[in-house]
């Protein structure tokens, strides 16, 4: 019964994110793209797109991902060495 | 935990190797795919293998834990300093302060080549730690 | 279009792993499939503009939106984190109560009141 009753609402879920259509729909012209391809090499001087953007345009999102690692060392630590 | 001898003669004679690659996705960040998580992701599953053919008492004489720690926060203590020299030199935090306008004589993508180091040491030290961790409970 | 529903079938997958198992470490395993699908259906989004790699070598146009890809990596770094706590609090209740299901657990902990 119980099974039953998670499949059903699961279906139901699936239902109301299909029926939402947001994602089928043509995107818009993509402005930002046209930006980084004809000035992110010679603003940065690397090829490769995607690490200019992460280490220079967005170099922000980086360190507050560098904290998170941080922390979760510091959690598994903190879990295993606990004293009395 | 030693395991038996094709574990351990192979993972003896591949795990140099899987350093090397490591080291080669973090240098060539900038210029083909890979980068600095990438790179560290690697590196730590290098020194992975060899903590699971043999035996982690074995890989800790050689990388002690203390070390290991000190290297990660170091890392991210220089990760700090890059941005600050950014607001010393004029501008605003973390910029990329090798532009030609500003500093001469220094190509312009050593600053991503060297956030690229930076982070794909404190990566590896920090992937390499966790693993350390929770490896060690198995001999209670 | 096809791809789209099978990125919406994973999702729910992960969904249905995280409440209907027994085991502890099959509801993380579902958690793991759950955060890949997002990250899955973001590149793929960011990949109907173009049709190369975003690598800008000599006389290379019509390349894909680097943008996604960007942001997606901190988001499986983060994924990583969560994994490696979810495990670490598991083998604290494995140690703490000898078994790994959660209705056995139930029922000693209703047990013991």
């Amino acid at each position: 019964m119980r099974k039953i009753a998670e499949i059903l609402i699961i279906l139901l879920l699936g239902f109301f994110l299909i029926a939402e259509g947001d994602l089928l729909k043509p995107l818009p012209p993509a402005e930002l793209k046209n930006y980084f391809v004809e000035k992110g090499v010679k603003q940065t001087g690397a090829i490769n797109l995607v690490s200019s953007i992460y280490l220079t345009y967005r170099a922000f999102d980086t360190l507050g991902e560098t904290i998170v690692l941080l922390l979760a060392v510091s959690g598994v630590i903190m879990l295993f060495e606990a004293r009395k | 935990m030693r395991e038996s001898e094709i574990v351990d003669m192979i993972s003896r004679k591949l795990s140099p190797y899987i350093l090397l690659f490591a080291l080669y996705l973090i240098s060539y960040g900038h210029l083909s795919p890979g980068g600095g998580f990438q790179g560290g992701v690697v590196l730590a599953s290098g020194v992975i293998l060899l903590c699971l053919a043999r035996g982690e008492g074995f890989v800790k004489r050689k990388l002690p834990p203390k070390a290991l720690s000190l290297v990660e926060t170091g890392m991210f203590f220089i990760f700090i300093l890059m941005g600050l020299a950014g607001l010393l030199i004029g501008g605003y935090f973390l910029e990329n302060f090798f532009l030609p306008g500003k500093i001469e004589k220094v190509p312009t993508e050593s600053f991503i080549f060297f956030l690229n180091l930076v982070i794909g040491l404190k990566v590896g030290a920090g992937i390499t730690l966790i693993c350390f961790y929770i490896l060690k409970q198995e001999e209670t | 279009m096809m791809a789209f529903y099978l990125i919406i079938s994973l999702f729910l997958l992960g969904i249905w792993g995280i409440v209907s198992k027994d085991n502890l470490i099959k509801k993380i395993i579902s958690l793991n499939i759950f955060n890949s699908s997002l990250v899955v259906l973001f590149i793929y989004i960011g990949s109907r503009t173009g049709s190369t790699a975003p690598i800008m070598e000599k006389n290379i146009k019509n390349v894909v939106d680097p943008l996604p890809q960007a942001l997606m990596l901190t988001s499986i770094v983060i994924s990583i984190c969560i994994m490696a706590l979810a495990l670490s609090l598991a083998m604290k209740v494995y140690k703490k109560h000898g078994t790994l299901s959660i209705s056995r657990i139930e029922n000693k902990l209703n047990k013991d009141e």
